[in-house]
């Protein structure tokens, strides 16, 4: 035990720490006051507020040292506010107040600046110096919608620039000049639009000052309450603490002490809340008459939608009706949903978003590993020199998960491995990236488990004790053509057998997979081969290890955790047998069908066959994401009654019956789980919006309504519900999951697990299963007439089918949607910057500007889907995932033409 | 300080260098263009603003530097000579104003009068001819003297190359802890001015675990009055690179960097011509002799700013970042440049090891005094009667360095400001009570610093001295320290002010500032600044009493 003194009494150290964390992990966070210092960076040693006087005895001679950035050393006297230390700190505030604005009454921050609290701490009563030069005369910069500054205001202590480079990876921010003139500038000194920034606020809440700040001057006191909750975007899951006043959101911020963002978000999180109250929100029930909707009361909405299942249950059977429930929701919601659907209307025609974006990651884990769930968590990244990044561009779509990854990527001695098409903001940064064809990830994969068993890199101790089915995977591997493979995937072996190298010599590597893994037609196989080559290196059950699926939707992973999909229930047990199926009869006191229900694209197939009666979608606009945009609409219409419960008129809201307006993430309690299994709590920030109802409400008073006596919803009486079914739920309880939530399985004592498969699979041993690259359909059948490529993708700025952000000021910042095409194929077809293009694809056209860029290869073209102006899943096709049915988003034939933008509103069906 | 910045940085290794690439780029037009910078930023995967930063710091770089042709020298040196006046009217003759920079003393301190010209340095009567200079005829030569008083070690003659390094070889036969006990044994302290064991720092760096590990040369001497290291750089270039070769064996480096300021073009290019002729004697590239060590030597200029020369800000600026001072620990030994293990060193001290290893530690460590051994140079300025390079063995009186081998002052000195601007201000009533080594200037409240010595001029007020102090602290300070950034500035304003207008400065005041400035700031620049101040407070109270109330 090592002892330091402070102010002469004795106290245990911790290797390695600063002064300052020691003196404050005994004396408190304000024992000394710093400006520069910040809590998620490192430590800087500018502004010397936070100076003490060391010495080597009682007393003794001393010298004056920076706390912040000084390790405390055995033996030490520190003494934090000695006469001279507290005369050097004044001194030094009177010269921070001389270049700056004395207008604290009128300051957005007054009563939250870090400046005044230090000048109050020091007791600075006047600022002797004659006047002298000053910055006061700069201007600011509102050139942005969220972002503001005002640089009169700046002490500058490079907390921004630290937190760009340092948390976002973005390098926006640098001090320009030298000495005294030294000030902040983004980009080439532009203005905060002008400039690369990507709008995450990290520079917002790192300035201590007004400096920089947001237009709804998140650090302002105005605010009366503040509730902390989880983001409704993504499936990071970051916690946000939500500001507000008279019931009105005011701003967010992100605590620094959540595990998951640690004081972090992106723009979405932190900005795009303007949503919740948008003039568009639905503010009624609405029942379609005559082709119109007509705003109705919940008890008339109610009562048609209750005759009409009561009526086409009864005529057609349980199995004409089917339910779409959704990620956005609560997991409490989604249990209720599959509950309403399997154990009130009585079939397992209950499905979700998961089914177009990680339904192959459930079910190819659940087959090589047993569960289908990410084995490790995001904080590994710590822990491990390795990683593998296939078919995702985080920094886009899991923006805070992204930059961690950058981060990451950007340390000379880690290895990353980026397999994307695209050559991602990620892979730009990344040891190795691997360009490949759109569609042949298992030729890649299949190269890379080649070259680690032929070099003799795979962990046979781990294969042997752990694995099964190896050797004959083994076989079936050598036997491959690796030239084919290179050939057919169209990239260099030598730079796939480097990476695979890396990746089985690497003490620790992690994978990490998105939808550029699963929507494709051999999706479920792509992740078994993740799975795989986890396997075959020993890469899971540790620290730093593991397949970490990063899940779309805020609650795609809970979703599927309750049940929402035809073939399992809630806790994923099989539906078809029967002692599953007593269970649950048991648990919801009825009965229970025990065939498996439809998938969402089956819905839709039975809807133009004519077997669907009834549809009920929660928050999913079909319309606009599912592929095959036409095929959709048409199975809406075949279907006789359609129920949306949605935020928004959105496009598929408007094929509906039935309206009914749900509440937002905002206006609700219940729980989100994340993409490392982590069940955290959401907590009501407002009251849902007049005329709404939460979600989980509206199917209780349905289920009540149909017969089926459900309590009201309340997160702690769904979760008690929850837990008793749900065997990995089985030790949550809302009022234990406190700031950080719980990662599953949570014992019963309230024990929870970061790491999977520690000990043993959840299957028993781990699964090997070879299976050999396989063309898509969509390019057998139609790559001669249509050459190009089609792939999709994300934009940071926008969510999904952007309801939400598209009514945020997001939209100033990305507009529309563009195509990504290669210089040299465009210039083949005449096409220039910002012109629009038609695709075309054996569904129909449509079209979008061009930007030419090289970060797509000749012959891909990649566009987004966030705006309804376009439309894009007109052109994408029917061919989905051979096992678990999840279109294939990212490969589509297609001709391309400079257009003059005629199909720019909607897609023609057919020739034109 | 930037550790992401490092590491993109060095991704590039040494070869396409990001600040080398800025300097480049610069050549042209006297600072690069945006878009120029943008495709940098883009290369290295830095943001616009790291580009637009790093250059905006440098007085050759950024972009006021823009249509610059022709730099006066406004270093102490030539201040106190006062020759600059006469000098810039002169240039304004053949350039225009707007084609007229700076820069910090061109350590032609001995001959004064200094500008550059077209990449060329200029001073003394050569300077007068301002017709021959833009005909490109001008003699940019200097003469200075060079002697020494006792033992000649760094100003002796290297006659035989292969002869001289021949004990290069020697070393590269043992085992490299051999050669670090020598030095470790010789006692040599570094001579940038903090007087730092190294062999100390080369074990340090030794023992750092990394297959990567980097040495350099810190010959960016931006000290008016200083030009010993230039004196060595083109005279005795072979001596900086012996040194830095054995230095390399020593901690297992296999890249050499030499800082050179951009202020002594010459020099550069006596370097180049050393470098080529080790390349010529196949003592440099791969396995050297057989030995199976690998090393290479980089030359990289520097852009204009004094604060380069504290190591880390040197660190920073090589590898493109802004030359903003690092915090400490993690020392450059445990990770500088590129985050990886790096010994920096001064050229004066890099010089010395050859006569440690070919004459033993021992020897080395016999000459001067107990606990500053060694010789020592020492520059002398223009207002003696033999301006000049001396070698001395530390402990020499300094009454003999003035009298004896400057000969004397040609007219008034009261002061001679000793190590450069954060060096002691050195009352004439004081010579005889100092020696030259690191002790007796501390135990007297100076600095030996680099031991370079401008004379202040009995006409010359002390208080526009301290003027000229406080505005090159504040013209070179890095602006990341608080104290240093603000401090500088208020210590320079308010001295103008006194200067200017009726105005006193409330003591207690200014004592607040000193203090916090030597107490508060981050490194040596800001920390240094008090101590001339506070010598000249000291020996010259009756001079300054009308400016202090």
């Amino acid at each position: 035990m090592k002892i330091a003194y402070i102010n002469n009494k004795p106290y245990v150290i911790n290797e390695g720490e600063t002064m300052l964390a020691f003196i404050k992990r005994y004396m408190g966070d304000n024992s000394v006051p710093t400006l520069c210092d910040a809590p998620n960076l490192d430590p800087f040693g500018a502004c010397r507020v936070c100076s003490v006087e060391v010495a080597l005895e009682e007393d003794g001679k001393c010298k004056t040292m920076a706390s912040c950035h000084t390790p405390v050393g055995e033996g030490q006297y520190i003494y934090t506010d000695s006469p001279s230390i507290q005369k050097l700190r004044k001194n030094i505030i009177e010269l921070v107040l001389t270049d700056h604005p004395l207008d604290c009454l009128t300051c957005e921050v007054n009563g939250n600046c870090e400046l005044q609290t230090v000048a109050g701490q020091v007791g600075i009563r006047a600022v002797r110096y004659p006047e002298g030069e000053t910055h006061l005369d700069r201007d600011k910069d509102l050139s942005h919608p969220y972002l503001t500054s005002d640089m009169s205001k700046c002490i500058n202590c490079y907390r921004c620039v630290r937190a760009c480079d340092e948390v976002q990876g973005q390098f926006v921010l640098s001090m320009a000049g030298r000495g005294f003139d030294a000030k902040i500038v983004k980009g080439n000194d532009q203005s905060f639009f002008e400039s690369d920034c990507v709008s995450c606020g990290a520079c917002v809440q790192a300035c201590p000052t007004s400096a920089i700040s947001d237009v709804y001057q998140s650090k302002a006191i105005g605010a009366t309450d503040t509730t902390r909750t989880i983001c409704t975007y993504c499936g990071v899951g970051c916690n946000l603490e939500v500001s507000t006043t008279n019931g009105e959101v005011v701003s967010i911020r992100a605590p620094y002490d959540a595990e998951v963002n640690e004081g972090h978000t992106c723009l979405k999180g932190r900005y795009a809340f303007k949503f919740y109250n948008h003039p568009e929100r639905l503010r009624s029930p609405l029942i379609k008459k005559n082709g119109k909707f007509e705003e109705a009361s919940w008890e008339e909405a109610y009562d048609l939608i209750e005759s009409k299942l009561r009526e086409y249950k009864s005529d057609f059977g349980p199995d004409q009706i089917a339910g779409i429930s959704s990620s956005r929701c609560t997991n409490e919601e989604n249990y209720l949903m599959q509950k309403f659907i399997r154990a009130v209307i009585g079939t397992n025609n209950i499905d979700g978003c998961a089914r177009v974006c990680h339904s192959p990651t459930a079910l190819g884990m659940q087959r090589t590993f047993g569960t289908g769930a990410a084995t490790n968590s995001i904080e590994d990244l710590k822990h491990t020199n390795c990683i593998m990044v296939i078919g995702a561009n985080p920094t886009d779509a899991h923006p805070v998960t992204g930059a961690r990854l950058k981060q990451f990527a950007m340390k000379s001695n880690n290895v990353s491995i980026v397999i994307d098409p695209r050559r991602t903001e990620l892979a730009s940064y990344a040891t190795y990236h691997i360009p490949l064809r759109p569609g042949t990830n298992v030729a890649v994969l299949n190269m890379m488990m080649y070259y680690i068993i032929a070099e003799g890199l795979a962990d046979n101790t781990f294969i042997d004790l752990r694995t099964e089915g190896f050797e004959e995977f083994k076989e079936q591997i050598l036997a491959l053509d690796l030239d084919e493979m290179a050939e057919i995937s169209g990239v260099d072996k030598e730079l796939v057998r480097k990476a695979a190298i890396a990746y089985a010599t690497a003490p620790n590597a992690m994978s990490f997979h998105g939808l550029g893994v699963t929507e494709h037609s051999q999706g479920t196989f792509t992740v078994m081969q993740i799975a795989d080559l986890a396997l075959m290196t020993g890469n899971i059950g540790r620290k730093g290890v593991g397949v970490n699926p990063l899940r779309g939707q805020n609650n795609v992973q809970g979703s599927a955790d309750m049940g929402v999909q035809p073939h399992q229930g809630a806790g994923y047990l099989d539906v078809t047998k029967d002692d599953v199926n007593q269970k649950y009869a048991q648990f919801y006191g009825v009965d229970i069908p025990q065939e498996i229900g439809y998938k969402i694209p089956e819905m839709f197939d039975a809807a133009l066959n004519g077997n669907l009666k009834a549809i009920w979608i929660i928050g999913e606009d079909v319309v606009q994401t599912d592929p095959n945009t036409q095929k959709v609409i048409r199975a809406l219409e075949a279907t006789d009654f359609v129920v949306v419960q949605e935020l928004f008129m959105t496009e598929t809201a408007k094929y509906a019956d039935v309206v009914l307006p749900g509440a937002s993430f905002l206006e609700k309690s219940g729980t989100f789980t994340n993409g490392e299994r982590r069940v955290q709590a959401v907590r009501e920030v407002v009251e849902p919006l007049e005329g709404t109802k939460v979600d989980g409400q509206i199917i209780v008073d349905m289920m009540n309504r149909m017969g089926y006596n459900q309590p009201d919803y309340t997160p702690d009486g769904m979760l008690e519900e929850i837990s008793q079914i749900v065997p990995f739920f089985a030790g949550i309880k809302w009022e234990e999951l406190g700031k950080n939530g719980k990662q599953w399985p949570v014992k019963p004592n309230g024990e929870d697990t970061q790491i999977l498969h520690t000990e043993e699979f959840k299957r028993g041993k781990g699964y090997f299963e070879f299976n050999a690259f396989e063309e898509s359909k969509e390019l057998t059948e139609h790559a001669k007439d249509y050459p190009y490529i089609l792939t999709t993708n994300r934009e940071l700025e926008h969510y999904n089918c952007g309801a939400m952000t598209r009514r945020t000021p997001n939209v100033e910042i990305l507009k529309d949607d563009y195509l990504m095409i290669h210089p040299d194929d465009a210039a083949k077809h005449f096409i220039g910057e910002g012109d629009w293009v038609c695709l075309e694809s054996p569904r129909g056209k449509v079209d979008v500007k061009a930007r030419l860029t090289d970060q797509v290869r000749e012959g891909i073209v990649s566009t987004t889907f966030h705006f309804p102006e376009i439309m894009v899943n007109n052109i994408t096709s029917d061919v989905h995932d051979s096992e678990a049915m999840c279109p294939e988003y990212k490969v589509v034939a297609v001709k391309i033409r400079k257009s003059k933008g005629k199909f720019k509103a909607l897609a023609e069906n057919g020739s034109s | 300080m930037s550790k992401n910045l490092s590491e993109l940085s060095s991704r590039q290794g040494l070869k396409y260098n990001l600040f080398d690439e800025m300097g480049k780029l610069a050549q042209e037009r006297g600072t690069p263009s945006q878009e120029e910078l943008d495709t940098l930023a883009n290369d290295f995967l830095i943001g616009k603003a790291n580009t637009y930063g790093a250059v905006s710091f440098y007085d050759f770089l950024k972009p006021e530097n823009k249509g610059k042709k022709v730099y006066i020298c406004n270093g102490t040196a030539c201040l106190c000579a006062g020759t600059q006046d006469q000098l810039l009217d002169n240039l304004k003759s053949k350039f225009d104003e707007s084609e007229i920079g700076h820069m910090t003393c061109l350590g032609r301190c001995h001959e004064n009068n200094a500008f550059n010209y077209n990449g060329k340095n200029y001073s003394g009567n050569e300077a007068s001819d301002l017709d021959q200079i833009v005909n490109g005829e001008g003699d940019n030569n200097d003469n200075y003297n060079v002697a020494a008083s006792g033992a000649q070690i760094l100003t002796a003659e290297i006659s035989d190359l292969s002869e001289y390094y021949q004990v290069f070889k020697d070393v590269l036969q043992k085992d490299r802890t051999t050669a670090l006990e020598e030095i470790k044994k010789s006692n040599l302290r570094g001579r940038g001015g903090a007087g730092f064991p190294m062999g100390l720092k080369l074990e340090f760096c030794k023992n750092a675990d990394s297959d990567v590990k980097f040495i350099i040369c810190n010959a960016d001497e931006g000290d008016p009055g200083a030009y010993s290291d230039r004196y060595l750089l083109e005279k005795r270039p072979h001596s900086v690179l012996f040194g830095m070769m054995v230095s390399a064996y020593i901690v297992g480096a296999n890249n050499g960097v030499l800082y050179i300021r951009a202020e002594y073009p010459e020099s550069v290019r006596a370097v180049e011509k050393a470098i080529q002729q080790l390349v010529d004697m196949d003592l440099l590239g791969k396995n050297i002799c057989g030995s199976g060590f690998d090393f290479e030597f980089r030359i990289i200029q520097a852009q204009g700013s004094y604060i380069c020369g504290e190591e880390t800000a040197l660190i920073n600026s090589i590898e493109g970042q802004r030359p903003e001072v690092r915090v400490r620990p993690p020392y450059p030994a445990q990770r500088g440049l590129f985050n990886k293990p790096t010994v920096v060193n001064n050229v004066e001290t890099l010089a010395a090891v050859h006569y440690i290893l070919a004459n033993g530690g021992e020897a080395w460590k016999n000459i001067g005094t107990d606990k500053s051994s060694g010789t020592k140079l020492v520059c002398l300025d223009s207002l003696f009667n033999k301006p000049g390079m001396y070698e001395v063995e530390m402990g020499t009186p300094l009454s003999y360095v003035v009298n004896e081998l400057g000969g004397g002052f040609k007219r008034p000195v009261k002061a001679m400001q000793i190590g450069g601007p954060l060096g002691g201000l050195v009352p004439i009533s004081a010579i005889d009570r100092l020696t030259v080594d690191f002790e007796s200037f501390a135990q007297n409240g100076f600095l030996l610093g680099h031991a370079s010595v401008v004379s202040v001029p009995e006409d010359f007020p002390i208080i526009k001295f301290m003027e000229h102090l406080f505005d090159f602290a504040s013209y070179e300070s890095c602006g990341k320290c608080f104290p240093c950034r603000l401090g500088t500035k208020r210590g320079h304003e308010l001295i103008q002010k006194a200067r200017s207008n009726n105005y006193k400065i409330d003591a207690v005041l200014f004592e607040d500032l000193l203090t916090t400035l030597e107490e508060g700031s981050l490194c040596a620049h800001g920390g240094g600044i008090p101590l001339p101040i506070r010598n000249a407070l000291q020996h010259f109270e009756g001079e300054l009493k009308s400016y202090f109330n």
